[in-house]
């Protein structure tokens, strides 16, 4: 890989996050009621709202705002919540951890599973077997995670079964099988749809990768299946595959806001869909920011494992 | 049949041991009763140290019969009875698991194009060795070791680094090398060729040629030559066979097959074959006469190092893609430009057609245009294009009526009420009946749809045609066609035309003029009758000689060539 390569993915990324903030800052300013108006409520008067403003520094110009807030997030400080009174790093701090749980569980899960369900699916293409994963792909893709979701505590939290709790938290030093029994169905919900995606992408890589001439030279070698198919056929279809599962990353983000909210479980799309109810505009700030930097990084790692996957991809 | 077989027999190495004998062997793909059949009661032998050249157009069932070799046939082929035998062993009785320890060990393939028989993510090395570790059961560090022997044999200069490298970083004849060093690797009794040559430049191509020539005689293994390119055949395979429809309609002795073919369609390739001596083109037209379109001083530079390459120090370098061409034509003239891919001549055709930004000046009809976005309708009208591949230059989801009439209204020539009797008038002037105007271009054969985007060319009624490689993708029969076509209609319509092809032999036969590109410059511009005068760039000597002579045939057959067939 070219250090060139390397700098200008990692530009890429930094102006992304730079044009972020801006958005997230635009849209805060946008939103009516700022922060003095949050804090004293309705019945506060013009005058108390405008001493408070005073005070918070909002009458400034809004780059002022704009540049006090960018170097106050640098300097690891985000602000203080308006409506839990605590800062919002320790806030988004908690939830962020709790959501990474989550979602690299499911992102795991999917991974372990979903490769090889593809692979086996392009490998035995036509039989039984690639048509009843393609099925379970189709109605995996079809279904929302809200539909997932309720199927699944039917099934399995429900009082018939009650394997898994129907939502909520234990802290790990708590009750570590409790704990991870909360997150258990979260994940599988977040991963299924991820799982029928990715299987069916795989699958279609790995189609096109087996009837390339290459393969069939590989063959025409006398070389075993097992090797044609490991060291001649994966690595070409695995490029693919990770761009598309750093995309799918982007879903997560967005899935793991209404997965949170029916499970009951305190991360980041938690907080930020409380933080929206409640106008506590600092914490909503933060949310944003946290899940288009997650989005961007994964980008930016996906770009580096593709790199390393296909030597073509390093010196464009 | 057996009668062929008997005087082939006679006629080659006597009493070496036959490697390969494929005996009343007939495949059909698809079920018995409806299926298609593509090999019909093949036979052949060839023996110890025997070239055999197995000749057929596209479709014929030569590449078929590469598969059923080497026993790797598609599901829903149907085999007849009939043997394969491999120095005796009938390989029809070899299960698919016995068959992987003959592949690649006992019979070895070259395929077409390297770039795509080669794997892009994997070492040249890698590929190469792995064959070793298979069948001669080496370490990783044997095989390497062994690996750059091989390549060193097959010419590669330094093949220790050539073996670290991706196929990417290497040039379509090295990667050739690679392949054939691969296939040599185990010592096969047969290689199959699959139209080895086929993707490479003239001049690599000729490279490749004398290398299997010395590597035939250095390990005396057997070869089966498969190429649709009769002329090339008769260089490197004493003996040849000619398919057709799945069925050898000949075979012999390459000089007297070529001397004294038998078979009509045998007559109609060697026919078809393009002879610099015979000239097909439109008389020369009036030299004084000032030229139509010219180029003064035309530049192209592709890509370029950006700034935070040059602040790595990259070593990322611009391409140029044509540097200082200053070419014309004259109206009524066809000027011939040839060079290898990437000398330039697509690039000039690009920039001609508006495609292509450039430096420079365009005159066109004593109008001159200095950057792409002069290029007016008026101009792209009067200069139209017509690409290699018919399949991507033909809307799909279009009719050939509909295609036809597109030009006819964008530049408003025709009133609508009368478009449907100027597209009959167009397929006739190509030669295709007035009721493909209903057809779609997947209905039609490859030589067909060409006629089509030669007629769409031709109803803009333009002044010049720039034909890109039109004959490259078609098969020697149709190449033929093709260029009469191009011809007679440049006769009837006085257009001039620019023909770019790598094909010497063809274009020696139909230009006026020939211009010589190479890296991007013009090296060369002659009147055609002067090709072989002594004082040709060097460039032009090595293209002239890299091209294989058609083979002397008694008599030169008249009969027509149109037989592209549905």
């Amino acid at each position: 890989m070219t250090l060139s390569y390397l700098i200008r993915r990692l530009g890429a990324v930094l102006l992304v996050l730079v044009i972020v903030t801006f958005a997230v800052f635009a849209v805060t300013m946008i939103l009516p009621g700022n922060a003095a108006v949050m804090i004293l409520g309705e019945y506060g008067s013009p005058d108390q709202v405008a001493a408070l403003e005073r005070q918070l520094g909002l009458d400034r110009p809004w780059y002022t705002q704009y540049f006090a807030w960018v170097a106050g997030m640098l300097q690891g400080d985000l602000g203080t919540s308006l409506r839990l009174g605590m800062p919002v790093s320790k806030v988004v701090g908690d939830a962020l951890w709790n959501s990474a749980v989550l979602a690299v569980t499911a992102l795991v899960g999917v991974t372990i599973i979903a490769i090889p369900l593809g692979i086996l699916a392009a490998v035995r293409r036509g039989t039984a077997s690639d048509l009843g994963i393609g099925v379970l792909a189709y109605v995996g893709t079809a279904m929302p995670e809200f539909v997932t979701a309720t199927v699944l505590l039917v099934l399995l939290a429900g009082p018939a079964t009650g394997l898994f709790p129907a939502g909520g938290y234990v802290a790990p030093w708590e009750s570590m099988s409790g704990y991870w029994a909360h997150v258990a169905l979260p994940a599988i919900t977040l991963g299924l749809v991820m799982t029928a995606h990715i299987s069916r992408q795989v699958r279609s890589e790995m189609s096109d990768v087996l009837s390339s001439d290459y393969i069939r030279a590989a063959r025409l070698k006398g070389l075993h299946e097992r090797r044609v198919i490991r060291r001649h056929a994966l690595p070409n279809s695995m490029a693919p595959a990770v761009a598309v599962i750093s995309l799918d990353v982007g879903y997560l983000l967005g899935g793991i806001i209404v997965v949170e909210e029916i499970f009951a479980w305190p991360g980041l799309g938690r907080t930020l869909i409380y933080a929206l109810e409640n106008r506590d505009l600092p914490v909503i700030q933060a949310v944003t920011l946290v899940l288009a930097m997650v989005y961007a990084l994964t980008n930016l790692i996906s770009d580096i494992v593709i790199a390393l996957l296909d030597p073509r991809v390093r010196y464009d | 049949m057996s009668e062929t077989n008997n005087q082939t027999a006679a006629g080659s190495a006597g009493t070496t041991p036959p490697i390969l004998e494929v005996r009343d062997y007939s495949l059909t793909y698809g079920g018995p009763e409806q299926g298609v059949k593509v090999l019909d009661d093949i036979n052949l032998t060839i023996r110890r140290g025997e070239t055999l050249g197995l000749v057929g157009e596209s479709g014929s069932g030569k590449s078929s019969l590469a598969w059923a070799i080497m026993r790797y046939l598609p599901a829903l082929a149907t085999e007849s009875d009939g043997a394969i035998l491999l120095s005796g062993e009938n390989l029809r009785s070899k299960s698919q698991y016995q068959m992987l320890d003959i592949r690649g060990r006992r019979i070895a393939m070259v395929f077409q194009d390297p770039s795509m028989s080669l794997n892009p993510t994997l070492r040249l090395g890698e590929q190469l060795s792995e064959v070793l570790i298979r069948h001669r059961g080496l370490s990783l560090q044997q095989a390497w070791k062994e690996g750059e022997a091989a390549l060193a044999r097959t010419g590669i200069t330094r093949p220790a680094e050539m073996m670290k490298r991706y196929p990417h970083e290497a040039s379509g004849g090295e990667k050739q090398r690679v392949v054939i060093a691969t296939a040599l690797a185990c010592s096969p009794e047969l290689i199959i060729f699959d139209e080895p040559t086929t993707a490479l430049d003239v001049i690599t191509a000729r490279q490749i040629l004398q290398l299997f020539e010395t590597l035939r005689e250095e390990t005396d293994v057997s070869a089966l030559y498969i190429s649709h390119d009769l002329g090339l055949v008769s260089r490197i395979a004493p003996r040849v066979a000619v398919i057709h429809r799945g069925v050898i309609v000949e075979q012999g002795q390459c000089a007297e097959v070529f001397r004294d073919p038998r078979e009509a369609y045998t007559r109609r390739l060697l026919a078809a074959l393009p002879r610099p001596d015979r000239w097909l083109g439109v008389d020369q037209p009036a030299t004084g006469a000032a030229p139509l379109l010219e180029t003064q001083a035309l530049n192209v530079r592709y890509g370029g190092p950006s700034l935070l390459d040059r602040i790595t120090g990259s070593a990322k370098q611009a391409v140029d893609g044509a540097i200082d061409v200053a070419l014309g034509v004259r109206p009524g003239e066809l000027l011939g430009v040839v060079g290898e891919s990437g000398s330039g001549k697509s690039t000039v055709a690009k920039v001609l057609s508006g495609l292509q930004d450039f430096r420079g000046t365009v005159r066109f009809d004593g109008r001159g245009f200095v950057r792409r976005r002069d290029f007016d309708r008026r101009y792209r009208r009067a200069v139209q294009v017509i690409f290699q591949h018919p399949d991507s230059s033909l809307n799909p989801r279009q009719t050939i009526g509909q295609i036809l009439s597109r030009p006819l209204k964008l530049y408003g020539l025709v009133p609508a009420a009368q478009r449907p009797a100027k597209v009959a008038e167009l397929l006739e002037k190509v030669l295709l009946p007035a009721d493909y105007a209903r057809r779609y271009p997947h209905q039609l054969s490859g030589g067909e749809k060409q006629r089509v985007a030669i007629a769409r060319a031709f109803a803009a009624q333009p002044r010049l045609v720039i034909c890109d490689e039109i004959t490259s993708s078609l098969d020697v029969s149709v190449q033929a066609s093709i260029a009469r076509l191009m011809v007679g209609l440049q006769a009837e319509t006085g257009t001039a035309c620019i023909f770019i092809t790598h094909d010497l032999n063809l274009v020696r036969q139909l230009a006026h003029r020939i211009a010589v590109m190479q890296h991007g410059r013009l090296v060369d511009l002659f009147d055609t009758p002067d090709a072989e005068a002594p004082e040709r760039h060097p460039y032009t000597r090595a293209l002239l000689e890299a091209v294989t002579p058609p083979p002397v045939v008694a008599e030169a057959p008249v009969d027509d060539l149109e037989g592209t067939g549905p």
